[in-house]
């Protein structure tokens, strides 16, 4: 039974990553993009908690571990954006 | 069954993330594109029981790759604003053709894979045999260092080589620092207080370990360097011009020791570049995470040195 | 199915009805304030499910706590992004917009 949850949550996840790509389509801007890869960031690492524990490899802990820590990365390097550009403003 | 949907999902949507990443309307797009891609990536690793890989993908692809494009976005706006705005991507009559001639060979490399037999009674075994009585539990490392060891010592060299490429090109507009001085965001020194001693722990641990279960110098260094990474983009670490001796230590310090070792094992009658033991792989593995971090943050920062900057 | 596997299970399935909120709030709400707000909160409440949910199966206090520490570090990187992206976005309305 917790067998075939597993991947149905992994399953899940990935269907609810693929929603959160049409914010990185419509935007409107550079911040909501970066909501995104927020979304994928944190989805990514519960994937990957679950597949250690389905696949029976706990070093894909680890991996998620790495995730969390330099998740702030890419955002501190967003933070340094200038303000008024790097908005397409195109609305779709 | 589950399993063939996990997989399907994850398969096509590298595809998609890979499509929409190249076609992107804008320059941002593609960059956001690129990073959610690399953590999709990390995923396939992880499926296909590659957590070697899957720890190289976290550290490269979400820490510095990342940010480094975002940098270099930043500068692009900076000083070519008309081209930032852009769609990144102009068609060529080329690429009809070359997505063919691309798709033919992944094609005919892929059939040639699943035709060839699997006969596990040579090398791989032979390989995992005498693996298990050199105490190096993680065959990724053990491969590394007593099969491949030349090309990781090459790899090593390359890295070094890269680096020296890119300092051609260090200082050429006075916009080169990736951090311009700005007022200190309250929560960055925290985050820095708790991330930066955490990644130097989990390196160490990841190139202590790396010799039983998934790790090794390349995992930890990359992981050094996103630490570094940080510290560059909270401007606590500046560009500098100039190579002292400190970083350029550490830029040449593994492809040193390896070589030394290498050419010292000789000198008792053993081949080239046969490691006599365990401390050898521990040291030459230790020297070359120092080696590979350093590269990386002085290739991020654009600069041959780094000096302590004012937050 | 013992008792440790239903525990384990609903909390797994709550974890993905926060991560479901998450999503819903990033492609409903209005602005990028209240998104932001939704994604950042919700979606760090079902890593807290997720990874208790896990602990449980995993069985082992190692792997609980490394659960835990993640869990943890995801919290901080997730008030650092937030409150970052949060700053770009209020700072380029005051620059462009209503000047």
């Amino acid at each position: 039974m917790i067998e075939l949850l597993l991947p149905a949550l992994v399953i899940f996840l990935l269907l609810n990553l693929a929603a959160g790509m049409v914010r990185v389509a419509r935007g409107p801007t550079a911040a909501d993009r970066m909501l995104s890869a927020l979304l994928f960031g944190s989805t990514t690492v519960a994937i990957l908690l679950i597949l250690a524990q389905w696949m029976n490899e706990p070093a894909l802990r680890n991996v998620a571990l790495l995730f969390v820590m330099l998740a702030a990365i890419v955002s501190l390097a967003f933070f340094g954006m200038p303000r008024d550009d790097a908005d397409d403003g195109e609305q779709r | 069954m589950t399993d063939l949907a996990v997989d399907v999902l994850i398969g096509a949507g590298l595809l998609a993330l890979a499509w929409q990443t190249i076609i992107g309307k804008s320059l941002f797009r593609g960059i956001v594109l690129f990073v959610v891609f690399g953590l999709t990536m990390a995923l396939a690793w992880a499926r296909m029981g590659a957590p070697d890989l899957a720890l190289a993908e976290a550290a490269i692809g979400a820490g510095v790759t990342g940010a480094l494009m975002l940098v270099a976005f930043r500068r692009l706006v900076r000083i070519r604003p008309e081209q930032s705005a852009q769609p990144a991507l102009r068609r060529s009559r080329l690429a009809l053709p070359v997505a063919v001639l691309a798709g033919s060979l992944v094609a005919v490399i892929g059939l040639a894979v699943v035709a060839v037999e699997r006969d596990p009674a040579v090398a791989g075994q032979a390989v995992a045999q005498a693996l298990t009585d050199s105490g190096l539990g993680n065959p990724i490392t053990g491969v590394l260092l007593l099969y491949r060891n030349l090309d990781t010592l090459l790899e090593v060299a390359v890295l070094l080589a890269a680096f020296l490429a890119a300092r051609t090109v260090f200082g050429e507009d006075e916009a080169r620092s990736p951090t311009p001085s700005r007022r200190e965001v309250p929560l960055v020194g925290a985050l820095l207080a708790i991330i930066v001693p955490l990644t130097i722990l989990i390196a160490t641990h990841l190139l202590l370990a790396g010799s039983r279960e998934p790790g090794g110098a390349f995992q930890a260094g990359a992981v050094l360097a996103a630490s570094g990474v940080l510290l560059v983009l909270a401007g606590r670490l500046q560009p500098a011009a100039g190579l002292s001796s400190w970083p350029a230590l550490g830029l040449t310090l593994g492809l040193m020791l390896f070589s030394l070792i290498g050419l010292a094992v000789m000198a008792f009658g053993a081949p080239l570049l046969a490691l006599p033991g365990l401390w050898a792989v521990y040291l030459i593995e230790t020297a070359m995470m120092l080696s590979i971090a350093m590269t990386l943050v002085l290739l991020f920062a654009g600069a041959s040195g780094l000096r302590r900057g004012s937050p | 199915m013992s008792t440790t596997e239903v525990l384990a299970a609903a909390l797994l399935l709550a974890g993905g009805l926060f991560y479901l909120a998450g999503t819903v709030g990033l492609l409903r709400f209005p602005d990028v304030y209240s998104r932001l707000h939704a994604l950042t909160k919700a979606d760090n409440l079902g890593l807290l499910l997720v990874c208790s949910g896990l602990s449980l199966l995993a069985g082992s206090w190692r792997a609980a706590a490394l659960l835990g520490t993640i869990w943890l570090l995801g919290l901080l990187a997730a008030t650092v992004s937030a409150h970052l992206i949060a700053r770009h976005a209020r700072a380029r309305h005051f620059n462009g917009g209503e000047q």
